[in-house]
């Protein structure tokens, strides 16, 4: 009875802790397709948010990846050079492109 | 050529201009074959997740059979990769600033024990939910439908807090932000904006969502609530109240989150709407949460078609079932109303007689006479927003 008594103790004394502590927050690797311009993936995209983002998008058009790189420098700061916007483009266009320019 | 004929001539070729642009643009059924991921994340069940960082987490159909969401299967939505991870109650606050006679630093104990405490049960729902409705893809995460929930809230309301800080004359708008943060300095953090006077008496600061302290990921130890509107604007980890009294421009307002304003919402991949409104009201929409595509459903076998129906707090007034494609409807059982802005659940009682496929539609009616439109017929918007199209899950009957 004590047992119980003093795990049930514990599991209250851990449920009130629960944010005072660090919250361990999940951690999932989301896997990009490896090729000679990953490195551009690695070094502009992760500041902000997982490969989950550029995953969930579906098979698009060039344009359209060019507009979203764009977006990411423009709005959301990630500081892309011109040559790694490029790179950057052609890297999603290749794994996730739908063949179309536009 | 006649002038008149010529302007009919003109129409036509308008029309047909716009048909064929349109006819790039189409709406189908949400995704919904997306599965549970195998991560589990903070006091959440394994959900169906785009991201990690920052969190995107979405709710199976199957929890759609209830009028309350459980805590851990409720859909989670930051946008920023830098979440406070850890929250010291002595030292958090809301600051409740600006236009203001007196600065307020409201712990949560103060706002436990200083004001009226009221509850509210609410539907939820992310601006963006069913977005994968919409081809061409639009922009931001494509959501199947489980990007909603409803729960039970309490707290105090937010009108109350700005009377005890004491408005100034001048005061028109409120700023509100909270702990999603940009992760460098010259980012925007998430700001969103109210005018005070469309502040009503269910807006609430929250602190427990179905009797229990509020999840962390989703917004403990406070969040916003706004009955009736989408999700946008319930600021998570509420810390920051600014009252101002000109509309300040911010990325979330301005940019994010907005509508063609015109009457049917809509644009085309080619030419965006120049005039566009913030998201705000949710319109009708229902979802069946039983049977789902996973389902087994036996032929000759009583089945009980179960979902929800939801709006902007005008109230379902009645939910209706097609099982043959839209041609014929019938009413679902309306289960008790727990708030005008709450899931109500309905159910179906059948019995398919033939093996083989079964395609359900759902079809909610507001008590204002609004009803879902099928999903063909709502028109693309490039943020992919307020999809709502009449709900249809197919099974096999064996």
């Amino acid at each position: 009875m004590k047992k119980i008594i003093f795990i049930l103790l514990m599991a209250t004394l851990s449920l009130q802790a629960v944010y005072t502590e660090k919250v361990k927050m999940t951690s999932i690797t989301f896997v990009i397709p490896s090729d000679e311009n990953t490195i551009v993936m690695q070094r502009n995209c992760q500041w902000c948010h997982s490969y989950g983002y550029i995953l969930n998008q579906g098979k698009q058009s060039k344009e359209f990846w060019n507009k979203v790189v764009v977006k990411m420098r423009d709005v959301y700061k990630a500081p892309i050079t011109p040559r790694d916007e490029l790179l950057a483009t052609e890297y999603l266009y290749k794994h996730f492109g739908n063949k179309k320019e536009k | 050529m006649q002038r008149r004929d010529f302007f009919k001539l003109s129409l036509a070729t308008s029309t047909l201009v716009l048909a064929t642009s349109n006819a790039a643009a189409t709406t189908r059924q949400p995704i919904d074959s997306r599965k549970v991921s195998t991560h589990t994340f903070p006091e959440k069940r394994p959900l169906i997740t785009y991201s990690d960082r920052p969190p995107l987490l979405e709710t199976p159909r199957d929890a759609f059979t209830r009028a309350i969401t459980p805590n851990d299967e409720l859909f989670v939505r930051w946008h920023m990769p830098k979440i406070p991870t850890a929250i010291n109650m002595e030292r958090y606050y809301i600051n409740v600033h600006g236009e203001v006679k007196e600065r307020l630093y409201l712990t949560v104990d103060a706002l436990k024990k200083e004001f009226e405490q009221v509850e509210v049960t609410v539907a939820m729902q992310c601006g963006g939910n069913s977005r994968s409705a919409f081809v061409p893809t639009t922009s931001g995460i494509q959501w199947g439908s489980g990007a909603m929930g409803c729960s039970k809230y309490k707290g105090v309301r937010l009108k109350d807090v700005l009377a005890k800080a004491g408005l100034t004359d001048d005061s028109v708008w409120i700023t509100l932000n909270g702990g999603d943060e940009a992760v460098m300095k010259k980012i925007e953090s998430f700001k969103r904006e109210l005018k005070i006077s469309e502040i009503t008496d269910d807006t609430i600061i929250a602190y427990e969502q179905n009797e229990e302290e509020l999840p962390f990921l989703n917004g403990y130890p406070v969040r916003l609530i706004i009955p009736g509107f989408y999700a946008d604007s319930w600021v998570k980890q509420l810390s920051n109240i600014d009252v101002t009294k000109e509309y300040k421009n911010y990325y979330y307002m301005d940019t994010a989150y907005r509508v063609p304003d015109n009457e049917t919402e809509s644009e085309t991949p080619e030419h965006h709407a120049n005039k566009t409104k913030p998201l705000e009201l949710m319109n009708v929409k229902s979802y069946i949460g039983y049977p789902t595509s996973l389902s087994q459903v036996h032929a000759k076998a009583h089945l009980t078609i179960k979902g929800i129906a939801f709006d902007e707090g005008k109230g379902i007034k009645e939910v209706l079932i097609s099982l043959d494609k839209g041609k014929t409807w019938e009413r679902a059982t309306l289960a008790e109303e727990l708030s005008k802005y709450a899931f109500r659940v309905f159910s179906y009682k059948m019995k398919p007689m033939n093996k083989g496929k079964l395609t359900i539609l759902a079809k909610a009616v507001n008590n204002a006479g609004q009803e879902q439109p099928f999903a063909h017929e709502i028109q693309w918007n490039h943020g992919g927003y307020k999809y709502n199209g009449i709900d249809s899950v197919t099974v096999d009957v064996i």
